[in-house]
């Protein structure tokens, strides 16, 4: 066995990579953030849009001299864990955060991957920001986690409630991937359309994430001719040719999902046909990007060649770990002193014009204030671009 | 057994239950524990798809029985409140009478035949998880409590793990002890008449039907402990990961328990350990080149091919010698 | 009705070609290529990097594409698969290997053309709709019909040319055919050329349609060993019936299941198993592949 000498040699490698990073930042202490996701594989898009927007903003704070934390400036850095989309390797990605020492962790992106990293977080003492929906990962005895974006749960409603008023919206019509987060995220959208007491005339189709061809898939939906296709937990991939399909069939009525979207890949896979798509997007339209906002995205452009809308979400976690931390040093190392900030922390939201603020919400959802506070933006897809369609603010 | 045999037997015991865990003491990389649990874990369940090859049979389907074994292991903790040692076994026999009813049409198929059906077959096992209303379908099961405390007549076998200090370590030495346990039986039946009556079958089916051999009952019997290794593997990391998700062992899984078993040879008995430490390891390892990660390990993978086409173990094969 | 029959033949066809290439790559060498769905990727992105970001003609794309894709799966078989095949002593062991090749692929994709999706835009504006019986759009036609003159094209290349019947002659009996004079390392490497190209040129054509992402190769894959084993591994009419029965399939399927949802996949594989128990060597193979 050539364990022990593999064991060595880890611990080799890890002293000489820590000893040159260290010297890499000889001037500030360094503080490390951590980012397990996927940023491999069929959902790379997910996570890779995470870790660049934490690098962009770390790479940012620290040309300016690092971030500042009671007297003390800090350099940033990011720490990121590759998981596969894989639970199993989603805890051996916490533990090696807990391993150096790091007590805030962005991610991971998917259900099943926030709820099995969740054991080694309580246990190190590591609070942890998924992009997964399930409620009870953030509602008490769990106290480590904090939702990172809106949830479908609050966002659905929001969206429906609007096109009824609005557009006269009756019928609606759900598909999924079927898969975990997007089936749970259509049954979250058929009670919460049934509530407002809209019908849903479709909600049993579902198809495998590498359909090539969506017609068939579509055809039974269209054919129960709803006002609203609701694209439940669609992924960026699926999105335009699903919109493509439907509209091909000759369905008229309006389509909307609760994910996050790319205006590119909108724009790139269904063109024109893609025009009226309802998603749910950050904080970057032309009307609420604050300066602090455009430098982000110019900055991220020029560091990986290309902007991804999804960032716009994506951004705000580090910003919230880095902003709740000033508020109370003492949370540096000890998450329990965070999880005191939480409950009364405020700060200026930079990324928004106006007096927006950074909160911690989440009272009416989880019981306790387990989710950041980002205006719930539902955006309209019109000519290669998104228009502001109504903000709305999650509680 | 020869005394070097022996004597081999108990370094590695030594190594894995005593240096292993003093060197992360003094070295203080706790982490490891995590790693070096999974390896074990994904070990044995590479141990059962390497017996399937052993029949001459190529095995992607693990990942549906480890899954299978970790939903009846959180569906009998959380639901009908059983010990988690209890439904460790459990899940094992499960695993196996359920390989025996799929394996008995399926073991007819050969070569790609074979492989593709079970590669199918893991996704039937994700597809079925998520339609079966026993599963909780897509939201999982989450918040399965730590393993209980196992005792005997007042006597304390194993303790309650939400209790102990360093639930790590006890997960360290259940899984490697597991692992052992597995192997030791793997070897047994390797060097067993059943194991010999294997290799006639790897060699030519036919033939060894011809001389008497029961070849469809031979089957069924490997593939089902086969898939109970599968199943006991799936229900230990269900225990660690205190949740499971149709999603927690998918077709990728299945396929790296193949590989596991190229890698470290198909002619070893410890040749999927040591495939699984390189593979699982090799991927922690790299987790310093960032983005460059996969594309090192992927080179890695096809060069360590290219090099030693009988796997790793191949490298220590003297002339004449038997394992 | 007609609806359904439109739409499975249309994904029928684009099936069809992925898995022609694949089993030409496993009746020659029994090799079960992994990295068949990395291909058909790379492929994808090499038309849209042409036709995109070039703004070149589409047909310059596919070109591109066919092109690469044949110079990488001949590179791959020469240099990778030949001496891994020579070596090893059980031949399931290039499973590794192109697994391996698979991640490779996925890795080097991920690096040069980023995680996102991609399309090209439409190649055809308008859709046919036959009184509201069939409603398919004008591209969709015409790529289907391409698919079908590649799938034609290929069948009379491997009739009629000698390249093409030396690697039917090697599908058939390796040693003979190298007895009679098939110089074997050639064909082995046009073969997997030849394979690697049918993946890009669907790659190629699909981008038009469904775009293009990472994610896509290993389901593409495994779908297109689907077909190769209703069919039957390493024939090429199996492969072609492979990929129009699962097309139909799931046409079929998607209708008729559409109540019932979550299971309609679950179905198709299902049946799959049980006719696979039943009939061990798919519709037209040979027995035990």
């Amino acid at each position: 066995m050539n364990r022990r000498s593999l064991l060595k040699s880890t611990a080799l490698a890890a002293v000489a990579s820590l000893s040159f990073l260290g010297m890499a930042h000889a001037e500030n202490p360094v503080l490390k953030i951590g980012f397990v996701g996927v940023t491999s594989g069929p959902a790379a898009a997910w996570g890779i849009s995470n870790q660049r927007s934490m690098e962009t903003r770390a790479a940012w704070l620290n040309e300016l001299g690092g971030y500042e934390i009671d007297g003390t400036m800090y350099d940033i850095e990011i720490v990121a864990f590759d998981d596969q989309k894989d639970p199993k390797r989603a805890i051996a990605g916490m533990e090696k955060m807990a391993q150096d020492g790091i007590h805030y962790v962005v991610g991971p992106n998917v259900d099943d991957g926030a709820a099995a990293v969740r054991p080694v977080a309580e246990q190190n003492g590591i609070m942890y920001f998924p992009y997964a929906f399930p409620k009870e990962l953030y509602t008490a005895p769990a106290s480590n986690a904090v939702l990172g974006m809106v949830a479908n749960y609050q966002s659905g409603p929001a969206i429906y409630k609007y096109l009824m008023e609005n557009n006269g919206v009756k019928k609606v019509a759900f598909v999924a991937a079927n898969e975990s987060d997007p089936l749970s995220q259509r049954d979250g959208g058929v009670e919460a359309a049934k509530a407002l007491g809209m019908e849903v005339v479709s909600d049993s189709v579902t198809y495998q994430v590498d359909t090539t061809d969506f017609t068939p898939v579509l055809l039974p939906v269209i054919q129960t001719q709803p006002d609203l296709l609701v694209l439940s937990g669609v992924s960026p991939a699926n999105a335009p040719q699903l919109i493509r399909s439907a509209r091909e069939l000759g369905y008229e009525g309006l389509i909307s999902t609760e994910t996050a979207q790319d205006a590119t890949v909108l724009q790139e896979g269904a063109g024109e046909l893609a025009n009226g798509f309802i998603s749910v997007g950050g904080a970057s339209t032309p009307e609420l990007a604050s300066d602090a906002m455009r430098e982000f995205v110019d900055r991220y452009t020029k560091m990986f060649g290309e902007y991804n809308d999804e960032s716009n979400t994506k951004v705000y976690a580090l910003e919230y770990i880095l902003e709740t931390i000033k508020a109370n040093p003492a949370a540096m190392t000890d998450v329990e002193e965070f999880k005191k900030a939480m409950d009364t922390f405020e700060a200026p939201n930079p990324y928004m014009v106006g007096d927006a603020k950074l909160s911690y919400v989440g009272s009416t959802s989880f019981g306790q204030k387990r989710q950041v506070s980002v205006p719930l933006v539902v955006n309209v897809f019109k000519d290669g671009a998104f228009e502001t369609l109504f903000v709305a603010q999650v509680d | 057994m020869n005394t070097n045999r022996l004597i081999g037997v108990g370094a590695f015991l030594i190594a894995v239950f005593v240096i292993v865990p003093l060197l992360i003491a003094t070295s203080g990389r706790w982490d490891f524990y995590y790693t070096l649990t999974s390896v074990a874990l994904l070990a044995i369940a590479s141990a059962g798809v390497w017996l399937t090859f052993y029949i001459g049979r190529i095995n992607i389907g693990q990942g549906a029985y480890a899954l299978a074994g970790g939903y009846v292991s959180a569906i009998l903790v959380t639901k009908a409140g059983f010990n988690f040692w209890v439904t460790l076994p459990l899940a094992g026999l499960f695993c196996a009478g359920l390989a025996v009813l799929i394996g008995l049409p399926i073991l007819r198929l050969r070569g790609v035949y074979f492989a593709m059906v079970t590669l199918v077959l893991t996704e039937v096992g994700r597809l079925s998880a998520l339609a079966l209303p026993v599963t909780n379908g897509a939201k999982g099961i989450t918040s399965i409590p730590l393993p209980g405390e196992l005792s005997i007549f007042g006597l304390t076998l194993i303790p309650d793990f939400a209790t102990l200090q360093n639930p790590k370590l006890a997960f360290y030495l259940a899984a490697v002890f597991l692992m052992v346990a597995c192997y030791a039986a793997l070897y047994r039946i390797v060097n067993s008449r059943l194991g010999h009556l294997c290799r006639s079958l790897q060699q030519n089916e036919e033939l060894s039907a011809s001389i008497g051999v029961n070849t469809a009952y031979l089957r069924v019997l490997t593939y089902s402990i086969s898939s109970f290794f599968g199943g006991i593997a799936g229900a230990m990391f269900v225990a660690i990961s205190q949740s499971i998700y149709p999603s927690s062992f998918q077709v990728a899984d299945s396929v790296n328990f193949m590989l596991n078993c190229f890698l470290g040879g198909l002619g070893y008995v410890f040749g999927p350990m040591l495939g699984t430490l390189m593979l699982y390891f090799g991927w922690d390892l790299l987790f310093t080149t960032g983005r460059y990660q996969l594309l090192i390990y992927s080179s890695l993978l096809i060069i360590l091919m290219l090099v030693l086409p009988n796997g790793v173990l191949s490298l220590f094969e003297r002339k004449g010698g038997r394992k | 009705m007609e609806q359904i029959i439109a739409n499975g033949l249309y994904l029928g066809a684009q099936y069809a070609l992925i898995a022609l290439g694949l089993t030409l790559i496993f009746s020659l060498m029994n090799v079960l290529n992994f990295a068949h769905g990395q291909m058909y990727v790379l492929g994808g992105f090499v038309t849209y990097t042409v036709v995109s970001q070039f703004g070149l003609p589409f047909i310059v794309g596919l070109l591109a594409s066919a092109a690469i894709l044949a110079a990488v799966g001949a590179a791959i078989e020469k240099f990778l698969f030949a001496p891994v095949i020579k070596k090893s002593k059980r031949e399931e062991s290039t499973m590794l290997l192109a697994a391996g090749i698979a991640f490779f692929l996925d890795a080097v994709i991920l690096l040069v053309f980023g995680e996102k999706q991609r399309g090209v835009p439409k190649i055809l504006n308008g859709v046919l709709n036959w009184d509201f019986r069939i409603i398919m759009p004008y591209d969709r036609i015409l790529i289907g019909v391409l698919a079908i003159a590649m799938i034609a094209g290929f069948i009379l290349f491997m009739q009629y040319t000698k390249a093409g019947r030396a690697m039917r002659a090697l599908a058939q009996d390796r040693m003979a055919a190298e007895l009679m004079g098939v110089d074997v390392k050639r064909y082995s490497m046009i073969g997997f050329a030849l394979g690697a190209m049918l993946a890009g040129l669907v790659g190629g054509l699909l981008v038009t349609i469904t775009g293009i992402n990472l994610g896509m190769g290993g389901p593409t894959s495994i779908k297109a060993f689907m077909m190769i084993m209703i069919g039957g591994a390493g024939v090429i009419s199996g492969a072609i019936a492979g990929g129009f029965i699962l097309g139909m399939m799931e046409s079929i399927g998607l209708t008729l299941l559409a109540a019932y949802g979550d299971i309609t996949y679950l179905v198709i594989f299902a049946s799959l198993m049980i006719f696979l128990a039943i009939r061990p060597q798919g519709l037209m193979g040979k027995p035990w592949g």
